[in-house]
């Protein structure tokens, strides 16, 4: 069996056969949670192109699939990466009991990692965005569920999406001319251009971000989460691809700068922007772009730490933005308009939800002992070392969304003790519907699960993190 | 030799001319029963640059995906109530003001045109003139529109102009097959974005 058939056919099918089951039971998440268990175990344990034999059985996963002349690679150094794609895909689906997403979330969300996968695997690997926006397509139901009206944000993000695509398409063909002649500057200046206003577009950096605080208001939180999961991370792998391919861009000092300064600003920007922001989901997004930035800072540190940091500062990320997508998700559910203002009650009917959000929060902003401190930390020590500038940036963005979670916690928590007006305390009538969440027995395997490994990944990060190096060696030539 | 040479050039700027024609119809016609009809007339102009660069059956299939994207939106709004534009509530759409962005458009792109062409030898004046055309029109439209079905025909259009450069650049048959999907998805993105608010919510 083909390695592609396996983890993008054989997904990408289940989901498309899924949106046709009518009923609304949990059999599809079942299904989904299982299939995905399933693939991140094999992706873990079985090795791609080795013949293996259990009893008189003998079996080989290939790592190729041709097709229309050209094919889907995937082999034994993409395993790691598709291990922890499959492993979150599985907490995505698991998050929906808690969060509840648009029904077809389930389904369409395993066509989206299959076409995101087919875009790590697709060679030559310079068609990868056009999976990627096709990915992106497949999540438009979602956007923009069933009897809601499109809102602006959907179409401009859909639209920033599809532009990238020409950029990075004709990046492709001109590479194979510097490729040519390398000395040619004007060439070379040319394709970094292209290259940098693609990857703009798609990572939403700034100035083409404006669909994210958009998108905020006008979906459902668990799925911008889920978009902004897995589409900045997958469109990062792919570019770090180009300088794993391309020997002028790896060895180009100035490049490394350009992705510092951009990292940088990305981080400042979206720190202060999630501080004095008011709407919680826009927080969410405004965090997930500050991830983008550290990523992105991260890997101008160049060569092998480069890559080593960006893949360490990414699994505390990512599970920060789940933790953060689920615990909205649950409170959607409750108060769907996300003002601050109004989410004064919040605790008192979603107390571990709130936990989740806030603990979610602090990681992203990288305070001590949650998940993104160890990396970011080891982050900050090298930076100090040649570019302090980019390390004092990066702490006030940090900062600043931590302060985020300071509003968030200072607007929350005095509203739980009940103020006295005259002599008698007012008591409001209990709503049978915003029962606390405490007594939800998945609430409280979200808390602990987030909790377990936002602290393990703060408190033990040598064994959180072990897998890294595994990660890194899909680049052999950034990493050897 | 001559007198074919100024043929093929004369034939180019028809093409050119009635490409800003159908792009121009494309932006300022309110009517979307005419934004089709030239959206089609578009993907054949489209089509016409494209085949000197590919083999004509791998040409088709990109007018093929054009006409379908187009047939997918029609079949939309054939089953929606007609609505009046709202477009002119939020943007600059008086046609003086539409005919003068689209000459500046159609001015860059002749400005720009045989600088492109003679840098990148592989694609023809006529190809780089189209395919930048539409790639300007396509972004004027997507600016300029605030609903779905406006904003779709425009990402179709820019889309549409860059497959004319891609074309001369590359002809690998995954790529025909992937930008056909991709020009089919997003006419059944847009399709759905118009359809939306009429479908029935799911829990």
């Amino acid at each position: 069996m083909s390695s592609a058939i396996l983890w993008i056919v054989f997904p990408g099918m289940l989901g498309l056969g899924l949106l046709f089951y009518r009923r609304a039971d949990r059999f599809p998440l079942a299904v989904v949670a299982l299939t995905c268990l399933f693939l991140t175990w094999i992706a873990w344990q079985f090795p791609i192109d080795v013949v293996l034999t259990v009893g008189p059985f003998s079996f080989e996963i290939f790592p190729s699939l041709s097709f229309f002349g050209r094919s889907l690679t995937l082999s034994n150094v993409n395993r790691p990466l598709l291990s922890l794609v499959y492993f979150f895909q599985t907490l995505w689906v698991l998050g929906t009991v808690i969060a509840k997403p648009p029904r077809l979330f389930v389904p369409i969300s395993l066509v989206c990692v299959s076409l995101f996968v087919a875009a790590l695997s697709v060679d030559p690997f310079l068609y990868a965005p056009i999976f990627i926006v096709l990915a992106v397509l497949v999540l438009i139901p979602l956007l923009v569920p069933p009897g809601e009206s499109a809102g602006p944000g959907a179409l401009r993000f859909l639209i920033f999406q599809i532009i990238a695509v020409p950029f990075i398409l004709f990046t492709g063909w001109i590479l194979t001319g510097v490729e040519a002649s390398p000395g040619n500057l004007t060439l070379t200046l040319r394709s970094g251009l292209l290259l940098l206003m693609g990857f703009t577009f798609l990572l939403a950096l700034f100035p083409f971000h404006s669909w994210i605080p958009m998108l905020a208001r006008e979906s459902h939180p668990y799925v911008l989460g889920f978009l902004l999961f897995f589409l900045p991370t997958i469109t990062m792998i792919f570019a770090i691809s180009f300088f794993d391919r391309y020997a002028w861009l790896r060895e180009s000092e100035f490049i490394y700068q350009i992705v510092a300064l951009i990292g940088s600003l990305s981080i400042l920007l979206s720190g202060l922007w999630a501080f004095v922001e008011r709407h919680l989901a826009r927080v969410l997004g405004f965090a997930a772009m500050l991830g983008v930035g550290f990523s992105l800072l991260g890997f101008s540190l160049t060569g092998a730490d480069g890559v080593q940091i960006f893949f360490a500062l990414l699994l505390p990320q990512l599970l920060g933005l789940w933790t953060m997508a689920v615990a909205l998700g649950a409170l959607w559910r409750k108060e769907s308009e996300f003002n601050l203002k109004k989410l004064g009650n919040m605790f008192n009917s979603s107390p571990l939800a709130v936990c989740g959000l806030l603990l979610a929060v602090f990681s992203l902003a990288g305070i001590p002992s949650l998940g993104s401190f160890p990396p970011r930390l080891a982050l900050f020590t090298k930076l100090a070392a040649g570019s302090t500038w980019a390390a004092v940036v990066a702490l006030v963005g940090c900062l600043a969304l931590a302060g985020a979670g300071v509003k968030i916690v200072s607007t929350i928590l005095p509203k739980t003790g009940r103020k006295q007006s005259g002599w008698v305390e007012e008591v409001e009538p209990i709503d049978s519907e915003t029962k606390s969440d405490l007594s939800d027995p998945y609430a409280w395997m979200f808390v602990v699960i987030s909790g377990f490994g936002l602290l393990g990944l703060g408190l033990f990060s040598r064994l959180f993190l072990a897998g890294v190096p595994s990660l890194a060696a899909m680049f052999p030539l950034l990493f050897p | 030799m001559l007198l074919a040479d100024s043929m093929e050039g004369f034939l180019g700027f028809v093409i050119l001319l009635l490409l800003f024609a159908a792009a121009l119809t494309l932006l300022m016609n309110r009517d979307w029963r005419w934004t089709l009809a030239a959206l089609a007339i578009q993907y054949f102009l489209a089509f016409l640059l494209i085949t000197p660069s590919w083999p004509l059956e791998l040409a088709a299939v990109k007018l093929v995906a054009g006409w379908m994207a187009g047939a997918v939106l029609g079949l939309t709004r054939l089953n929606l109530a007609e609505q009046p534009d709202e477009d002119g509530k939020r943007l600059p759409t008086t046609p003086a003001f539409l005919i003068l962005a689209s000459a500046l458009v159609l001015l860059v792109v002749l400005g720009a045109g045989p600088a492109l062409s003679s840098w990148a030898r592989q694609i023809s004046v006529d190809q780089v003139s189209g395919g930048l055309l539409l790639v300007g029109m396509g972004l004027l439209q997507v600016g300029l529109s605030s609903n779905s079905f406006r904003g779709i025909i425009g990402l179709l259009t820019l889309l549409s102009g860059f497959e004319i450069l891609y074309a001369a650049v590359e002809a690998s048959l995954l790529v025909a097959a992937l930008l056909g999907i991709l020009n089919l998805g997003i006419a059944l993105a847009g399709s759905y974005l118009m359809l939306a608010p009429v479908l029935e919510p799911r829990e």
